[in-house]
Formats: structure tokens, sequence, C-alpha cells
């Protein structure tokens, strides 16, 4: 699994791809924290586009539970978008979305960043 | 046992969970007996394996990354059964293990007097530590769980990994009732519902209890 990522004027946006399981979920917390430092002090917001995860399992979860906790710690938004059915459900059925709402895609982030 | 001793012992989820069922005064809270108590003693189990590595669910399975032992007995009955058992998911195993609870309880008690963290007394355990804090595995000094729990409701704060996997098995296994009024648990029944058991594990023990929950009504209603 692999965590790219692009900047634009109000957002740092992070892009996992691949499958988030127990063996990836260290690697992209530290990708989600180190974000989190970034954005926070470049004034910036978190997106995490993950119109390319294909799968999250438990561990996985955790570490976006860690990743947005520490971006409220930071007062650094935090948004997810694009999910594949697959991990909205996850995401659904956890009640990670009934803390951090995934919105439908990049340009509903972005314009969430905005506002 | 010293301080210095005590603070080298840590406190699991596990530990934390069967906690909550000992009462200040040493005695075991009526609660400890539900089987919502034993399938969350169960998800405490199986949450920690899957933080130390060994087991990963997801919403089809629970995946086993390594069945190796030495985690304690606890913890290596759970997952040897899961190990030799079929694949299945988790509210199935939650099921399934539940009939385990009360060797686990029993080896956690048995552990957490080991750490000094417990006496056993007459009929009741004593706590050894003051004002029932105690450390956990990352060496922090923590505050005991029922306060962590309340602070985690009284917050808008999301909640850690750990506390959030706390609150939900403890709302799980009707431990919430011990330390918060009935008009206490109504009027924070929204933030404990969004920061409960954000994690697939507890919300399969969820499940599970109310499988095993419509299985003893059908039974009562239809005893032959």
């Amino acid at each position: 699994m692999e965590t790219n990522q692009e900047k634009t004027a109000n957002a740092l946006i992070l892009m996992p791809e691949g499958r988030l399981d127990f063996g990836a979920a260290a690697e992209f917390q530290a990708a989600l924290e180190n974000g989190v430092a970034e954005a926070s002090g470049a004034g910036l917001a978190i997106i995490v586009d993950c119109a390319k995860l294909d799968y999250v399992s438990s561990a996985g979860l955790r570490s976006f539970l860690v990743g947005a906790r520490t971006a409220r710690e930071k007062n650094v938004g935090f948004h997810v978008c694009s999910l594949v059915p697959g991990v909205a459900e996850v995401f659904k059925v956890s009640g990670f979305g009934q803390i951090i709402p995934p919105l439908a895609d990049r340009a509903a982030a972005e314009a969430a960043v905005a506002s | 046992m010293s301080d210095q001793n005590n603070k080298e012992a840590h406190v699991s989820l596990l530990e934390e969970l069967v906690l909550l069922v000992v009462e200040d005064d040493g005695s075991i809270a009526h609660t400890a007996g539900t089987p919502g108590f034993g399938m969350a003693v169960i998800g405490a189990c199986l949450v920690e394996l899957n933080m130390q590595g060994a087991l990963d669910p997801d919403l089809d399975a629970m995946h086993v990354l390594d069945a190796s032992e030495g985690r304690g007995p606890a913890y290596d009955e759970v997952l040897r059964t899961v190990a030799a058992g079929p694949v299945a998911r988790t509210e199935e195993w939650v099921l399934k293990l539940y009939p385990m609870a009360q060797d686990l309880i029993r080896y956690t008690l048995d552990a957490l007097i080991a750490r000094g963290v417990l006496e056993r007394g007459e009929k009741r355990f004593l706590w050894v530590l003051k004002e029932r804090s105690y450390p956990l595995k990352d060496g922090r000094e923590q505050k005991e769980a029922k306060r962590r729990i309340i602070d985690t409701l009284l917050s808008d704060d999301i909640p850690s990994a750990h506390d959030t996997v706390l609150l939900g098995l403890a709302l799980v296994g009707g431990l919430l009732e011990g330390f918060l009024t009935r008009g206490e648990i109504v009027r924070l029944e929204k933030r404990i519902q969004e920061a409960g058991g954000i994690d697939l594990t507890v919300r399969a023990v969820e499940t599970a209890l109310s499988q095993e929950q419509l299985i003893r009504a059908q039974e009562m209603i239809y005893p032959f």
C-alpha cells in the first residue's frame, strides 16, 4: 500500500492506494500523523481521498481514528471522501462515519474545506 | 508489592474491562454473570489480539495473522481456538467463544493478582493501588477506567482507539449502569452512541449479543 499526496491552496490531500490491513496500518497512520503535522504548520486541512483504497480492516480503521483524533487535537480540519462501497460499509458499520461523515468526492471535500 | 513494581505492571484492555466489575469494596458486580459481559470479555480479548497483530477482522471474516502462543493463557486459548476453526465472521466467533468467557475472566483476575493490582480476600478482591489508578501498556499512568469513560462521555473530543473500545464494551456488558444513573445514561445517550465502539469487533459483539438474546427469547416462547 502507498499513500501519495497533493497540496491545494486550502488542503493537504492524502491518497491511500491498495489494501489497508494490519500490515499497512502503522505506515498509513504515520502518513496521517505526518500529514496533520504538516497541515497544522501550514494552516491547511486534511483531505483523505479514498478513491483508490480498496479495503480497510479493523486495524486499518483504527489508523483512521488515530489520524482524525490527532487532527482534532491540533485543530486541523479532517475530511474523507470518495469511498468505494466496501470501505464505505466499514465506515458505516463501525460508526466512524458518525464522527467523520464521508463526503461523496474530492470536489465536495474541497468545498467543505473552503467553506 | 512496592509502588515501583506496580508501575512496571501493565493493565490491558481485557484487564480494564474485568476491573470494571470489581466494586470499590472488592465485591463482584452482578453484571459479571450476564451474557453481555461475557461477550464483552470475548470482544476485549479479540481486540487485544488485533492490536498485537495476531488477528485482523473485517466485515467478512476474522483473519489469523500470527497464531504463535506465549501471549498469556486467555489470549493463547482464544487464538488457538480461532486458528483451528473454520473461516467465520467475527460475530460468529464471539458466539462460539462465549462459553470460554468464565475461564478468561478467571485467567484475567489471576493475572491482576500476580501483577499486584488486586489481592485475593475472603469472597472478594482487595484493591492494592490507591484510587484504582494503574499503568497502561505505554507506561503512562492512567486514571481508572470508570473515570476515563466518564471523561470521554463529557467531552466532544474524538476518543482514543483504546477508550472507544472500552466504552463500547462497557455498554454491551451493561457496566455503565454501575457508575452512571439511568438519567445520566439517557442524557448522554447520543454521545455514548457516537463515541462508543468505533471498532469492527465491538460492533460484532453487539450483533452476537442480539443474536443470543433472540435465541433465548425464542426458547422462552417455544420451549419444546
